[in-house]
């Protein structure tokens, strides 16, 4: 009995101590991980990083297996610009077929310059290096400046929209 | 606990209501009454362990780090203050040369005042001779990563080339910028061509 009275009383402030401590650690975390910046700020590099992806992946055709490649297309896009990619699917592979042209594209350089969280849509800007490989002739490298749109799904991010930024004509 | 502790206890503290020979089921429940707390303390600081170190990986995420967009006010200040220094640097005529010279000495650091003095000096003599106008417009700016003092922006660029008595013509350019904040304005450091 001595030793349940001397030990007693330091249990009792451990145990207080320790439930206190862990339930301030779990509200510190619930506040972390509940913070609006964050959130925003990850849903701006999971957009950023779909955009990289998705960008190259539209740049990009093997002239020998464009049935695959127009699949991956479409795969990678959503609401409008993938009806649009359905509806020119036959046209498309036969324009590619003929040419048999393999392009692969690696976004240089990327950001986002909208982001609404809420709708979830974003505007991305992106930097494309394309090296193109015709069936006959000598390979080249093209340079493309884009501004896509995305949106967000059950998938991820996927682009609704990808437009050429050209110069303007004077 | 010792048995001699438990003997003596009853002599103690007469009062209690504890039995004289303290049976199995009251000792198990001591036991108990140390050990679990104990155990509870122990889990708890375990919990408490693991959700600091889940908190702190969540302020330390890249993502957190970087203010792009998330900052509002430092992102739209960064893109104004850098599209407003990329067309006043990349336009020039025979007239506005100095001019245009004196802002690069504001508003470029580094790599990228040296790089651009170079470039200057090679189109410096066609500028004069040949009545060579450059400018540049901005039309589409993004900021990829933003800290404290320092950005990384992408700019996509409309340049103009006129000489005199020809037809101007428009030609996209592109720049990935890296910008410093030095006394409450942002500078150039470093440019790279996409």
């Amino acid at each position: 009995m001595r030793t349940r009275i001397a030990s007693a009383p330091g249990l009792v402030l451990v145990l207080v101590v320790s439930t206190l401590f862990c339930a301030f650690s779990l509200w510190a975390y619930v506040r972390a991980d509940g913070d609006g910046d964050l959130s925003y700020a990850r849903a701006r590099d999971d957009a950023l990083g779909a955009a990289r992806t998705h960008v190259a992946r539209l740049s990009s055709m093997d002239g020998t297996h464009v049935a695959e490649g127009l699949r991956k297309w479409r795969e990678s896009a959503t609401g409008p610009l993938r009806d649009e990619l359905e509806r020119t699917r036959g046209k498309s592979a036969e324009v590619l077929k003929e040419e048999g042209t393999t392009t692969r594209g690696t976004v240089t350089d990327a950001a986002v310059t909208q982001l609404d969280e809420r709708a979830g849509t974003a505007k991305v800007i992106a930097m494309v290096r394309v090296a193109v490989e015709p069936r006959r002739g000598e390979a080249t490298t093209d340079r493309k400046r884009f501004e896509a749109g995305l949106a967000r799904t059950a998938d991820g991010w996927r682009l609704t929209s990808l437009q050429a930024v050209p110069a303007k004509a004077n | 606990m010792t048995d001699e502790a438990e003997a003596r206890l009853p002599e103690q503290h007469p009062g209690e209501p504890e039995p004289e020979a303290a049976p199995a089921p009251a000792r198990r429940w001591r036991r108990w009454s140390t050990l679990a707390p104990s155990l509870l303390s122990a889990v708890l600081l375990l919990a408490s362990t693991l959700l600091t170190v889940l908190t702190a990986g969540l302020h330390d995420s890249p993502a957190a780090g970087n203010k792009a967009l998330t900052d509002t006010a430092a992102t739209d200040r960064v893109t104004g203050e850098i599209r407003s220094a990329l067309g006043r640097i990349l336009s020039y005529s025979p007239d506005s040369l100095a001019a245009t010279e004196r802002d690069a000495k504001t508003l470029l650091r580094g790599q990228a005042a040296k790089e651009y003095d170079a470039l200057l000096a090679s189109v410096r003599q066609r500028v004069t001779d040949q009545g060579l106008t450059l400018t540049t417009q901005v039309v589409r700016i993004g900021v990829s990563h933003l800290s404290g003092d320092t950005a990384r922006l992408l700019a996509f660029l409309d340049q103009t080339t006129r000489r005199d008595g020809e037809k101007a013509t428009a030609v996209p350019a592109q720049l990935s910028v890296t910008a410093e904040l030095d006394g409450g304005h942002w500078r150039i450091t470093k440019l790279k061509a996409r």
